[in-house]
């Protein structure tokens, strides 16, 4: 099986590399000839796969290792695959009408009848081609991988699952190709072979003789025709030249010949009593082995200016010879004396063939070699002509010395004086060489088919007709030249009867080729047009790529490299001993290195805490201790200013949401009491109307049962503190406190029973017992009285108004609600018992009252005066006590400032709770801390407010510093980057656009696959790694060493590291997304799947290098 | 099995902040419930395959963040949804509330061919809380005021309704797209591992 696997894939690898080939050869070359040797081989290796454990019973009686058998059967049941058998059908028949033509003239030439049956037999892989051609190849194999029960093994290529298909889609390709039968200019510019030049001279130059005298045995095939349609008389001329044309041109490089050896003025002597007569010998390669052929000079240079010579010209012919060498079994070489070499080919039946004379010079030995090289891989010469070994003579070094002997011989002959030793080497050079076919002759043509031989680059210059292409011939022409020689001796007969017409066709032929030639010139000319502007437009486009990098991209980095060894290996990070050392007396001053280790390794995570807050730019490099301690301070500070004055306003807000619950509650209960009022009658009348009523509500005052719950966890603390504060100022709140308590309890009471499990189904704030609820409900009404009051004496009548036209404004229904509030308040007032615990606020342990301390005498201060004026505040607040008239009203704070600041706290809650509930360090307690850092922001920033997201941004560095204040003051400077890419910022767009260009750049087939799945353009699977920094992608540990690092790089190598972070997150994972044919939806999921699971340091460590490739490509501009 | 061809069905959940999209999604998907979630950023998606009518329909289930500040980003999301699942909260009257600017901003992201047909469900969640705050009448008089949307009142984490309110988008998502010539190549997603929604039992305090 392992075998069998292996074999599969290397059939696929070959199909894989052709495919690759030849759709190279369409992009490079804009089209492909239909005679390309890329398509011969594409097909031999689909053939190989084909044939890969076919059945054999699924081809019956059709011969095995034929895939036609296979299309045929195929055909049957599927129709592209019929249509391309017909097609087939359709090229065969014509060349086996050829082929009866050609049998006539068997009984002249025995040897050359077989060759020339055979080489009339299509191209290989004729149906292979034809569907190529007609793009049905990739449907069919298609069909058969669905259906490959019925035609192949089950280890077989196509019945694999995965290999099976990657085949037939592999062919998509070449399928979607446009195939072309014109010559191409490669035909014309490139360099081809002396030999061949002079060949091509000769025929242009005296083409009207060459194309009359071959022209002869054509007429024969036609004759044939002729007798059955003597309609096609007229056309006969023209059928001439173009078969004399092709006889010529048989003798070139063409698609199914290749030439391995040309040589002119080689003397061959035809018969015994004739003299040996010069002529043009070619080796060629067909697909049916070698053939020698000689053309006697006459026919080739054209003897017959005037028509007269005809005796002459038959006769020529007659000497004209084909041999195929795979009748051939001995070669004899004779070395002359004068340097000229003489073969003797020897037949299996033991009969000599002329011998060829080759001329002075090393032809005889480079004959020899071409036709060694002709015979490989499957036949070969021996003994070899370069072995060591061999018949007792030192044949390795035959070929040195036959050249060194044939430029002595040459001198020496010159010199006229034969000497004795050259007549020794000439008995040492004459060889007797077999040829060895070592493989069948069906193998072996098809090794020598190898198109890689045959097309070897330097030789690109057959020429390729339209008339040429295998198919075409057979279907539109008389026979191909080979059969031409084959039955010229039958043409001689004949010729006499056609002279005249060959006249007229020679002339006829002269015109049309120069007009064919003026058409290809001009061919030509627009080619070159193309290639040039090609070129140039290449070279546009490489000039804009080049500017995109310098203008886009140059921003993105520094454009000086750091060292990452210099002068410390940078990999060990920042480590506790370096800190100690680069630490003096408190002062940290090399900045530079602090960046550099950072930016390579790190920091240990002890030292994060005092490190990180100049990462951040919290400290200053060079700052002193004093310095520091007091910047902290100052940060402190400030930060209990900002917490003091939201706490202030959000106390205010839950004032208010109270009064609405209650409203809520009340109407509520209304509702589900007294059934026949509420529900019906508002949804019949239009659901609108509720919204309304509802709506008036919750404008004034939203998120109330939310916020309610939500904070329920949180608040104490805050509430707490402030009723500390009060009661370590002045006694007289506390007197307060024990006036103003009573009727807040009992709403706050009411609430809670009435809403223990709101929202969220949060179990971290049910976990607190009621004692807690009641104990914050006391305290929340300090915190509003001792917030209030200071704010009131100013405003309270204005404000009153205020809140009351507000409340009538909004509220359609206000007289319901009173009427129910009225109910409520009743209830309300029946449980009033339930809830007192007066004296526990006070003693109530404070977590934060230590850090508050500083804040205490200032508020002390601040509210004293207002405690006066609070015994009012309180008794007319008893009396307003209803919804319609909250009391708790934010005072000097609008109405809009209270709704956006409610809103803010509601979202905060809600996700303050979410953040990282999994993680160690997140207890209620560090929650509280979280949602404080939070919310003060927030409260500086009511602009923006709270955006989802800001929470994951936070927790990281409270983890770290564990400390409110600082982590606050860090927030704020990470977030003076970080901002801008929350959805009002609008630097996502940019980091998109970034990321696209530096895909482009850096990974061009990536971004390839990525314009091919349009949807890519907004790259949002990369939105939460930008947003939070790939907070959400990784796990706590290597978030603090994936931001640490951002920080540096700031410093060090980019300010857009995260681009080359998510860039490198992307590299990581290309193979899979290429290979998967991931598409925009992919992706995203793909990554949401993978947070988490990230290797960090590959990801760092590749984004390093990236940073670096950048600034290079930058640099090299 | 039905044989015929393979239909996806892009579904939208939407709903604002901590109403439990994500809860209903996995519970949807993945039958687990987990009180670890955090707060969506972006998006997600998970995929299922269901039956519809005895037709195979792979639906894709689009978790969106719930901040409106967001919706910016739904235009690439929304784009060639074929149901929308409105969610919220039943112990919060605002989340209910919004539920109109929800279903307006989609049909103007999404810009579906039939605006008033399209395929809405409304799912109230929670419902396993006490202190619910919006009654099923007043939910079921919204939807009926919308074009008589189906109502669904769940409770993601005891699995109440919920395979019943997405069978329902699913069903006349495919009523909605019968007449049109459903095809899609959407290759099958990556799996990479079977655990991402492992409930997490311990709470963190």
């Amino acid at each position: 099986m392992a075998s069998e696997a292996e074999e599969r894939q290397r059939l696929l690898r070959a199909v894989k590399k052709e495919v690759k080939q030849i759709m190279e050869e369409a992009v490079t070359r804009k089209f492909v000839h239909e005679e390309s040797s890329s398509i011969t081989s594409l097909c031999a290796a689909v053939e190989a796969c084909l044939l890969h454990c076919l059945r054999k019973r699924a081809l019956g009686l059709f011969k095995y290792g034929s895939t036609m058998a296979l299309l045929q059967k195929v055909s049957k049941s599927f129709e592209p695959a019929a249509e391309v058998s017909r097609l087939v059908a359709d090229l065969e028949t014509p060349s086996s009408t050829e082929l009866s033509g050609s049998r006539k003239s068997l009984d002249n030439n025995k040897n050359q009848s077989k060759k020339n049956s055979t080489s009339v037999t299509t191209p290989k892989y004729l149906w292979l081609r034809v569907a190529i051609f007609e793009k049905k190849l990739a449907k069919i194999l298609d069909y058969l991988v669905q259906n490959h029960s019925k035609y192949y093994e089950e280890e077989s290529l196509i019945a694999d699952p995965v290999d099976g298909p990657i085949f037939a889609s592999l062919l998509v390709g070449p399928c979607a190709l446009d195939y072309t039968k014109m010559k191409t200019s490669d035909h014309f510019w490139t360099d081809p072979p002396a030999d061949e030049l002079v060949q091509r001279h000769r025929i242009h130059s005296s083409s009207s003789h060459v194309f009359t005298s071959p022209g002869s045995p054509k007429r024969q095939g036609m004759q044939v025709r002729r007798d059955a349609s003597s309609t096609e008389e007229a056309r006969e001329p023209k059928l001439f030249h173009m078969s004399a044309r092709e006889y010529v041109e048989s003798l070139h490089q063409n698609s199914k010949l290749q030439l391995l050896y040309g040589k002119n003025n080689v003397l061959v002597q035809p018969k015994e009593d004739k003299e040996a007569l010069p002529g043009y010998l070619s080796l060629h390669q067909s697909s049916d082995g070698l053939i020698i052929m000689w053309t006697p000079n006459q026919l080739m240079n054209g003897c017959c200016e005037d028509a007269t010579d005809e005796t002459d010209r038959s006769q020529y012919w007659e000497f004209a010879m084909t041999i195929y060498l795979e009748d051939i079994v001995y070669i004899h070489c004779h070395q002359q004396p004068d340097c000229r070499g003489t073969v003797v080919l020897v037949g299996q039946d033991g009969v000599q063939r002329p011998p060829i004379h080759f001329p002075k010079g090393g032809h005889l030995l480079s004959f020899l070699s071409c036709l060694e090289n002709g015979l490989q891989p499957n036949g070969q010469l021996d003994p070899p002509l370069w072995s060591q070994k061999g018949k007792g003579k030192n044949t390795g070094k035959v070929f040195p010395k036959l050249r060194r002997k044939g430029s002595r011989l040459s001198s020496s002959s010159s010199t006229s004086s034969g000497s004795t030793t050259s007549m020794d080497e000439e008995e040492a050079a004459d060889y007797v060489f077999r040829i060895i076919s070592s493989f069948r002759p069906e193998m072996l043509t098809a090794e020598m088919l190898d198109p890689k031989a045959l097309w070897s680059p330097r030789s690109p210059s057959s020429p390729h007709s339209s008339e040429r292409s295998p198919w075409h011939v057979r279907r539109q022409l008389p026979p191909s030249p080979l059969v031409c020689t084959s039955v010229q001796s039958y043409a001689r007969s004949q010729e006499e009867q056609n002279s005249e017409c060959l006249v007229q066709a020679s002339a006829d032929a002269n015109h049309r080729y120069l007009t064919y030639m003026n058409h290809i010139k001009q061919l030509c000319d627009t080619m070159t047009k193309q290639i040039i502007s090609r070129a140039f437009y290449g070279w546009l486009a490489h000039c804009r790529h080049l500017k995109t990098v310098r203008t886009h991209l140059s921003g993105l980095v520094y454009h000086t490299a750091v060292s990452e060894d210099s002068p410390v290996d940078g990999k060990i990070g920042l480590t506790t001993e370096m800190w100690s050392k680069l630490c003096q007396n408190g002062i940290v001053t090399d900045s530079k290195e602090v960046y550099r280790l950072v930016y390579f390794g790190g920091v240990a995570h002890e030292l994060r805490k005092q490190v990180w807050p100049y990462l951040l730019g919290h400290h200053k490099f060079g700052s002193s201790p004093e310095e520091r301690e007091g910047l902290e301070q100052a940060v402190r500070t400030e930060y209990e200013k900002i917490m003091s004055e939201w706490l202030a306003v959000e106390a205010i807000i839950r004032q208010r949401d109270k009064e609405v619950i209650a409203a809520n509650l009340a109407k509520l209960s209304q509702e589900s009491t007294d059934g026949h009022i509420p529900l019906v009658r508002k949804d019949s009348s239009l659901s609108n109307e509720v919204f309304v009523s509802f709506e008036s509500e919750e404008m004034s005052r939203p998120e109330t049962v939310v916020e309610e719950s939500s904070t329920a966890r949180t608040t104490p603390s805050s509430d707490r503190k402030t009723s500390m504060e009060l009661s370590i100022t002045s006694s007289t709140i506390d007197r307060a406190v024990g006036t103003d308590t009573p009727p807040m309890p009992i709403k706050k009471g009411h609430l809670y029973q009435d809403s223990p499990d709101d929202g969220l189904g949060d179990s971290l704030a049910r976990g607190s017992s009621t004692t807690t609820e009641t104990d914050r409900s006391k305290t929340d009404s300090v915190g509003d009285s001792g917030f209030l009051t200071p704010l009131t004496p100013r405003s309270l009548p204005a404000d009153v108004t205020d809140r009351i036209t507000m409340v009538t404004k909004l509220s359609v229904d206000s007289a319901v609600l009173d009427e129910e509030n009225a109910n409520t308040q009743q209830e309300v007032k029946s449980r009033t018992n339930s809830a007192h615990e007066d004296g526990e606020s006070s003693s109530k342990p404070d977590s934060l009252s230590t850090s508050r301390t500083s804040l205490d005498p200032r508020a002390g201060q601040d509210y004293e005066p207002g405690l006066e004026v609070k015994g009012h505040l309180s008794a007319s607040r008893e009396s307003l006590l209803s919804p319609a008239s909250p009391a708790s009203n934010g005072g000097i704070y609008s109405a809009e400032l209270l709704d956006s600041v409610a809103l803010n706290l509601h979202r905060i809650d809600k996700d303050v709770q979410r953040c990282d509930r999994n993680y160690h360090y997140f207890n209620c307690e560090n929650l509280d801390k979280l949602r404080n850092i939070m919310c003060t922001y927030v409260w500086q920033h009511l602009d923006v407010g709270y955006v989802q997201g800001m929470c994951d941004l936070v927790a990281p560095l409270l983890v770290i510093f564990d400390d409110e204040s600082l982590a606050y003051s860090c927030f704020c400077q990470l977030m003076k980057r970080m901002s801008s890419n929350f959805p009002h910022g609008g630097a996502m767009d940019t980091h998109f656009a970034n990321m696209r260009s530096l895909i482009q750049i850096l990974d061009a087939e990536l971004f390839e696959h990525m314009h091919q799945h349009g949807d890519y353009t907004h790259f949002y699977f990369c939105y939460r790694w930008f947003l939070l920094d790939f907070k959400r992608e990784l796990i706590y540990d290597d978030v603090f060493a994936v931001w640490e690092t951002i920080w540096a790089a700031k410093h060090m190598t980019s300010s857009h590291f995260v681009l080359f972070i998510a860039l490198a997150l992307v590299q990581v994972y290309r193979e899979i997304i290429l290979d998967n044919n991931m598409d925009f939806t992919d992706i995203i999921k793909f990554f949401n799947e993978m947070a988490e699971h990230h290797n960090t340091k590959q990801v760092l460590k590749i984004a390093r290098e990236l940073v670096a490739r950048l600034q290079t490509l930058i640099d090299n501009k | 099995m039905a044989s015929r061809k393979k239909v996806l069905l892009k579904v939208i959940i939407l709903g604002d902040s901590g109403v439990g999209k994500t809860s209903l999604m996995n519970q949807y998907v993945a039958k687990k419930f987990s009180n670890q979630y955090k707060a969506t950023i972006g998006a997600d998606f998970l995929t299922k395959e269901v039956m519809v009518d005895d037709r195979l329909v792979t639906m894709q289930i689009w978790d969106t963040a719930g901040q409106e500040r967001f919706q910016s980003l739904g235009v690439a999301f929304y784009r060639g949804a074929d149901g929308c699942v409105l969610v919220f909260d039943v112990t919060m009257p605002n989340t209910f509330r919004s539920l109109d600017s929800w279903r307006d901003e989609f049909l103007i992201q999404a810009s579906p061919r039939d605006p008033e047909n399209f395929p809405f469900v409304v799912i109230g969640n929670k419902i396993d809380l006490e202190n619910r705050a919006v009654s099923a009448r007043r939910a079921q008089g919204w939807c009926h005021s919308k074009g008589d949307i189906p109502y669904f009142e769940t409770s993601a984490k005891e699995a109440i309704n919920v395979e019943q309110a997405f069978q329902a988008v699913a069903k006349n998502a495919m009523a909605q797209e019968s007449d049109v010539e459903l095809c899609s190549d959407f290759p099958d997603p990556i799996k990479l591992k079977d655990d991402q929604a492992k409930p997490r039992e311990n709470c963190a305090c």
